[in-house]
């Protein structure tokens, strides 16, 4: 494998967790509601993800249980403010906080504990194809879940009516609500579906990356899931762009670092984030992008 | 088939604006007891020592003050931001560029006796240099349309990195040992002490004067209203011939300002150097108080107080108790839901009705 | 142990003084027990530095039980630190560790607002009347590391997973590559800096950059086992483990660990306040204290395991010196030449890189 084979190959698995909470968190956002606390619900995966699996043996179940923790989460996020009404900033942020120390208490009798991460499946034939084949179809299992959730969710939002009723929802609640459309009841699942793929790139995290628990292992990643959705302008396929660049970046940052680039290392380090801010910079100025859905972050309680 | 529905009320009744912090105390009293059982804990040592210890004597009061300082100063500012339909969530970064800064002040006079005048001058320096970094993400908005929450998220970065930088190159303490860190800030380059066995500093009452300019401006002047009008009806300010842009850079230059006055408030006052991890993530703890706050001023203050106190609660049940930093956490989230669970009760009236008539 | 005349940094000729001084405060008395108070940098689970601060702890409780009680603050940032330590006084604590250098500064200012407490900074610089400091010389396990990677290594290149560049990691660096040009001058190392002492999934980004630049030997100075994790993953790549014993987490690509264990010095300590013999003492222990050991050696013939120990045991025995001159700058300017050596705060304030390392300073 040549160095730069072996770079995109990393490149991809670096920016698979960002990419499936992105998507998560894009579709919650195109119902309008603004969920803040992609970390507490992805570090519950990540812990519940490895909890499950080690008590079980089994890493099937490991995932599903972290998708689950993701979902209750959510579930617990989508209780207070779409059942409630409350401010969606203020309670994603504290769901943050309290999926943080819930993490840490469900992986406490974990910490240091080895377990076989969850190995690369090559696709027969497409992975045969030179330079396309091992680095896109010799993955682990969460890097083809992460494309098809890109496609997929493309589809969803822009080929069916039920996307057309969940934009809808984002857009404007109130004739939504008024076209007979359940708009708590659509944004509740869009919430839940938000918190099954944060629980899915935790566990990706604690089974395939770097396979063991220890406490505040997402170290961030969920924040920046969160700036790759505003990045993308809410569109699936940027998403995938704004992920696999972040990632790009850092990654070539610390090859950059190892091959001994004469500047300082936080210049480098710093390079992820404002190569983003420029690449967005540029998109806004050639291509514009959208402002994002206009129902974004309001409360909607229907008037019966 | 039943459920329950919310109606907007017209008005909130007095005595809800009491009953719904009662409630919230209430389930969290039931969680506690829930959940200090399950652990073997004594659930009424657990609340004392949470709630009533922080503030149970004039030192613990005063750590309140401190703890809470920096986090309604910048609730303040974002309040603004937020009224106005600003989403910056950077003010973490804002907050580490106002300390580097004022804290550039400290170091390039340290040892030569500045006089007076080096105080003031650091908190104009942290306030300015909050501010200025807050315009980043303004000028990308207004000039590039560029999402303010990517750009402001993404600059706490590179303020982290900068600063890094700084105390390991340029602003190294060269008696440190090479460690990453500057000098200890020279008596005069440190905030006073107000009072005798405690940490208030003079930053508190600055703090307070800020929070009732803010309260004034919103309540009273042509401003506020312009901030509050173009969060909440753009149409309606653009015909009254408020300027949105020109709003953009006012809100986030106040939210900037105030975040890096907190930034070298905290610098020059409670850590009294810059090191790496100078802040304990008050930028974005912030934005739960702005909220909490129902983005008012005042209402920041209480929130801030009342965050202040569930931090340093957390710490006392680590000490007093042995209890895990991680329970702390849960502990506290919880608390959080409930009391933003509650506040809706303020604004909206929660009824049983029939499945049919929903 | 030596009182150090790095007290002087502090200023004041009182506290200068403090070789000549008894301990502040008579022995507790026989039956209360000694409350001790643990600050830590991180959470406990970090697997790494604050976690075996933990064990250290636990240690103490097993070791004297009754005689002590403990209590541990977890993840105190910078500026929560006077009260969480002033928390700790005011509860009881007569004997507080702090366990970061971030907090070095601040137990200076605490330690002297109570003088009736005994105050351990892990990794400070300069003792006081009632402020001890405490490390391990971490760098002879570096050394061991060098001689190793340079058996082991084909592309006679090592990989170095970084944190900060703080003189702690540098002269780690400096000193992996005396013990590897002692065995082949031709040995060459990459960094990269990772810029956190935990962050499981850029340390594995380093440590894959490095592998794919050709490093087959990954030494870490991060808490996390990913970097280790993933060279058994790639297969003939080997690795140290960092902080705790990490052989199982890579059962064919770990050649050793360099494991921490503060608990018999916070034994030592509790137990010196308990007979009122406490002193300010600058504690910096190496191989032979067993304020860290080398875990088994795995994955190495018997010849390089046997040389491997020959090399610990002349360490421990202080028969090889790791500072020993000449020592020159990555520019060439000589720091002490050849029968000299250097002293321990020239080693604790290490800020270059030694001539032959092609690594660009931060």
């Amino acid at each position: 494998m040549t160095l730069f084979e072996a770079i995109l190959l990393t490149v991809i698995t670096a920016s698979t967790p960002l990419l499936i909470a992105a998507i998560g968190e894009l579709v919650v956002e195109r119902s309008g509601v603004l969920n803040l606390g992609v970390e507490g619900m992805m570090i519950m995966g990540a812990a519940v993800g490895i909890a499950a699996a080690i008590t079980t043996g089994s890493s099937a179940f490991g995932v599903l249980a972290a998708v689950l923790a993701g979902m209750a989460m959510a579930a617990l996020f989508a209780l207070l403010t779409l059942g409630l009404a409350t401010n969606q900033v203020a309670v994603g942020l504290a769901l943050a906080i309290f999926g943080l120390g819930l993490s840490g208490v469900v992986g406490a009798p974990f910490v240091g504990v080895q377990r076989e991460g969850i190995g690369a499946i090559a696709i027969p034939y497409l992975s045969d194809i030179p330079f396309i084949g091992p680095v896109l179809f010799a993955q682990d299992p969460f890097v083809y879940a992460a494309f098809a959730l890109v496609a997929g969710v493309s589809w969803f939002l822009f080929r069916t009516r039920a996307g057309l009723v969940l934009r809808a929802c984002g857009e404007n609640h109130a004739s939504a609500h008024a076209l007979g459309h359940h708009v708590l009841r659509v944004r509740f699942l869009a919430v839940l579906f938000g918190g099954a793929c944060a629980g899915l790139a935790g566990a990706y995290l604690s089974l395939v990356y770097t396979p063991f628990w220890t406490s505040g292992m997402t170290a961030g990643r969920g924040w920046i899931a969160l700036a790759i959705v505003v990045f993308a302008s809410w569109l699936p396929w940027r998403a995938a762009v704004g992920a696999y660049l972040f990632g790009g970046v850092t990654i070539l940052q610390l090859h950059a670092q190892s091959a001994g680039v004469p500047l300082p290392t936080q210049l480098l380090a710093a390079m992820p984030y404002l190569i983003t801010i420029l690449v967005l910079v540029l998109v806004m100025r050639l291509r514009g992008g959208g402002a994002g859905p206009a129902a974004l972050g309001q409360p909607f309680v229907p008037d019966r | 088939m039943r459920r329950l529905v919310l109606e907007r009320r017209a008005e909130t009744p007095w005595a809800l604006t009491l009953a719904s912090p009662l409630l919230a105390v209430g389930l969290t009293l039931v969680s506690a007891v829930l959940v200090f059982l399950a652990m073997g804990r004594d659930p009424l040592e657990a609340l004392f020592v949470y709630f009533i210890m922080p503030v149970s004597d004039a030192w613990g009061l005063q750590e309140v003050a401190v703890k809470a300082t920096p986090l309604v100063l910048i609730a303040v500012g974002l309040a603004l931001c937020y009224r106005s339909n600003n989403w910056n969530i950077g003010a973490e970064g804002q907050f580490l560029m106002g300390a580097m800064a004022g804290g550039w002040l400290a170091v390039a006079t340290h040892g030569t006796g500045a006089g007076a005048w080096l105080l003031p001058a650091m908190l104009v320096m942290g306030a300015l240099g909050g501010a200025l970094f807050a315009l980043i993400p303004a000028l990308l908005k207004t000039r590039f349309g560029a999402n303010e929450i990517l750009t402001s998220l993404m600059l706490v970065y590179v303020a982290e990195l900068l600063l890094d930088w700084l105390v390991r190159g340029p602003w190294r303490d060269p008696q440190g040992f090479n460690m990453p860190q500057t000098v200890v800030f020279a008596p005069e380059a440190t905030i006073p002490l107000l009072m005798e066995g405690g940490r208030l500093n003079l930053g508190t009452p600055i703090m307070l004067l800020v929070v009732v300019l803010a309260a004034l401006l919103v309540a009273r002047t042509l401003k506020g209203f312009e901030i509050t009008l173009v969060g909440e009806a753009p149409r309606a300010a653009r015909f009254a011939g408020f300027d949105a842009k020109r709003l953009t850079w006012t809100v986030f230059a106040i939210a900037g300002g105030l975040a890096g006055l907190a930034g070298v408030l905290e610098a020059a006052g409670t850590v009294r150097m810059l090191q790496p991890g100078l802040s304990p993530g008050y930028g974005f703890t912030a934005i739960i108080v702005a909220f909490l706050g129902r983005l008012n001023p005042v209402g920041c203050l209480v929130a801030g107080v009342f965050l202040a106190i569930t931090f340093i609660g957390g710490e006392n049940a680590q000490i007093m108790m042995q209890m895990p930093l991680d329970v702390t956490r849960v502990f506290q989230g919880l608390l959080l839901f409930y009391v933003l669970g509650c506040d809706t009760l303020l604004l909206y009236r929660v009824r049983w009705v029939r499945r049919a008539e929903a | 142990m030596t009182l150090s005349r790095r007290n002087i940094l502090l200023g004041g000729g009182a506290i200068g003084a403090a070789a000549a001084m008894p301990a502040a405060v008579p022995p507790a008395a026989a039956q209360a027990p000694l409350n001790v108070g643990l600050i830590l940098i991180g959470p406990v689970g970090d697997f790494g530095w604050s976690t075996m601060h933990d064990q250290g702890r636990r240690r103490m409780l097993e070791v004297l039980g009754d005689r002590v009680r403990a209590t541990q603050v977890e993840a105190v940032a910078p500026p929560d630190f006077d009260r969480v330590a002033t928390q700790l006084v005011r509860t009881g604590s007569r004997l507080i560790f702090t366990t970061s250098f971030s907090y070095f500064q601040a137990t200076q200012r605490v330690a002297a607002q109570n003088p009736n407490v005994f105050w351990e900074n892990a990794t400070g610089t300069a003792t006081a009347r009632n402020l001890a400091i405490y490390n391990a010389r971490f760098y002879e396990g570096r050394y061991v590391q060098g001689v190793i990677a340079a058996r082991k290594s084909r592309s006679k290149t090592i990989g170095y997973v970084a944190s900060f560049p703080v003189p702690e990691v540098i002269h780690a660096i400096n000193t992996v590559m005396r013990g590897a040009w002692s065995v082949d001058p031709q040995m060459r190392i990459r960094v990269v800096w990772a810029g956190a002492w935990f962050n499981p999934g850029r340390e594995a980004d380093a440590a894959r950059a490095l592998i794919d630049q050709g490093c087959d030997v990954i030494c870490q100075h991060t808490d996390s086992p990913a970097p280790l994790q993933l060279a058994e993953q790639r297969g003939n790549v080997f690795g140290f483990g960092q902080a705790s014993d990490m052989t199982r987490f890579a059962p064919r690509a770990h050649l050793t660990s360099s494991v921490n264990n503060w608990g018999d010095y916070y034994v030592a300590r509790a137990r010196a306040v308990l007979d009122g013999g406490w002193q300010p003492s600058d504690t910096w222990g190496g191989l032979d204290s067993g304020m860290f050991r080398l875990a088994p050696f795995t994955n190495m013939t018997p010849e390089e395991a046997s040389e491997a120990e020959r090399i610990r045991d002349a360490l421990a025995a202080g028969t090889l010196q790791p500072f020993e001159g000449p020592i020159t700058r990555q520019d060439g300017t000589l720091v002490i030449p050849a029968g000299q050596r250097l002293t321990d705060d020239q080693i604790r304030a290490q800020n270059y890189f030694y001539q032959g390392i092609e690594v660009q300073m931060p």
